[in-house]
């Protein structure tokens, strides 16, 4: 039977077939026409026939073997789950690696500790000396011959600002007592008279 | 109740009482007699399972992975089952979803990847992996029987594998599997309407990829073999 005459004669098609297979309902004209009833049967078949074939081609590629090695590697993997973790031990390193509680590793930040605190200490009381005598010049200088350069004031002579400057060191003497002995000895620029 | 329903339901009720066993086990700390239990959920779903994974991932290898990951991952989360739900489906929605997570990684991974040569890799014919008993020869068919099945079972797996993702999960589960479409709706999380609309598409699309006479093919065959028998 063609399609027209199909549609002339009210028959039903694939699609109202199709239609009713998935919703499971039959239809009025089904039960009146013989000839859709057997189209209708046949592409039911059809439709089984797919379901059938594939349930077959999924079912061929798992055969049991494969579905005896599935389960294994399952219940290992289960095993595995109820086990505790396996730690694996990390390669050894090549340099020395000290722990927290290793007595080397307390001397060495003892060491450490000692070293740091011993260059901050030298800073601090190395400049403090050092800034208590330097004030200590400054406001000599500054009180008794401020007025009188101030008053007259000489050309600017590198000479005489490098002798000043050699007095000036000369007059702080040695800081160190041990050296005391060794400065008396030694000529000092202010008992030579450089300009005679 | 049909005989098939009624399968089900005593499958169901064997199920529940299986799981609630292996719950209780391992919340008593016996996990080797848990895994022993279990081994019949395994026993029971495991078929099946491979079937749904196969035709979602469309690769033998890959499906026996998801279904393995499957059964791992329901046996550490099996407190989290709730009875009233059957064993089946609360696994194989746990199933299905490692599929689709499959199908998206492997959809990153071919984004990044040259694709393959036109030859296809080895197991492959034309997009749908071979069947491992191709090669056997099956002992009752003639070489020319053997020959039209097998053609015939390429053009189904072809056309299942042309379907998109949905349409294909929704017609497997239904009428590979033989799930109504209100147990469709619960593995999938699809509406039950939509489930029918799937496969209503499903149907009609394949019925343009395969001509009716491949499938004539096989009824005649089967025809014969009965005659025969």
């Amino acid at each position: 039977m063609s399609l027209l005459e199909r549609l002339g004669a009210g028959h039903l098609d694939d699609r109202t077939f199709a239609r009713l297979w998935v919703d499971g309902v039959e239809h009025p004209h089904l039960s009146s026409c013989p000839a859709c009833r057997q189209r209708y049967t046949a592409y039911a078949e059809w439709i089984d026939d797919i379901g059938s074939e594939g349930r077959a081609h999924a079912d061929r590629m798992f055969p049991p073997e494969r579905l005896a090695a599935q389960q294994a590697q399952i219940f290992r993997r289960l095993e595995a789950l109820d086990r505790p973790t396996r730690v694996i031990p990390f390669p050894r390193a090549s340099r020395v690696v000290i722990g927290h509680q290793s007595p080397m590793r307390r001397w060495m930040v003892a060491a450490a500790a000692g070293l740091i605190a011993g260059v901050g200490l030298a800073q601090v009381v190395d400049h403090s000396f050092f800034e208590r005598r330097e004030s200590a010049q400054l406001s000599h200088f500054t009180a008794s011959e401020a007025n009188q350069r101030a008053s007259a004031i000489h050309p600017v002579s590198f000479k005489d600002g490098d002798e000043e400057f050699l007095d000036a060191t000369e007059a702080l003497g040695p800081r160190v007592k041990e050296l005391r002995a060794l400065d008396e000895f030694t000529p000092h620029m202010r008992d030579i008279d450089t300009r005679k | 109740m049909s005989g098939t329903s009624a399968a089900l339901a005593a499958t169901r009720e064997a199920d529940a009482t299986t799981a609630s066993a292996v719950k209780s086990l391992q919340a008593d700390g016996r996990h080797a007699d848990a895994r022993e239990r279990f081994a019949e959920l395994v026993a029971r779903h495991q078929r099946r399972a491979s079937r749904i994974a196969y035709h979602y991932v469309r690769d033998a290898a890959e499906a026996d992975e998801a279904v393995q990951d499957a059964f791992v991952k329901a046996y550490s989360h099996l407190a989290t089952f709730r009875e009233e739900l059957p064993f089946d489906v609360w696994f194989t929605r746990i199933l299905i979803n490692g599929c689709l997570d499959r199908i998206k990684a492997r959809k990153r991974r071919e984004r990044w990847q040259v694709p393959m040569a036109a030859t296809g890799s080895a197991g492959f014919d034309g997009g749908v992996e071979r069947d491992m008993t191709e090669r056997v020869p099956s002992s009752g068919q003639s070489p020319e029987d053997a020959l039209l099945a097998r053609e015939r079972r390429r053009q189904i797996a072809e056309a299942l594998a042309t379907l998109p993702e949905r349409q294909r999960a929704v017609f497997v589960l239904s009428q590979v599997e033989g799930c109504t479409s209100r147990e469709v709706s619960a593995l999938t999380g699809l509406n039950e309407s939509t489930v029918r609309v799937h496969l209503f598409r499903a149907i009609r699309k394949l019925r343009t990829l395969l001509a009716p006479s491949t499938l004539a093919v096989a009824r005649d065959e089967k025809g014969k073999r009965r005659v025969t028998s």
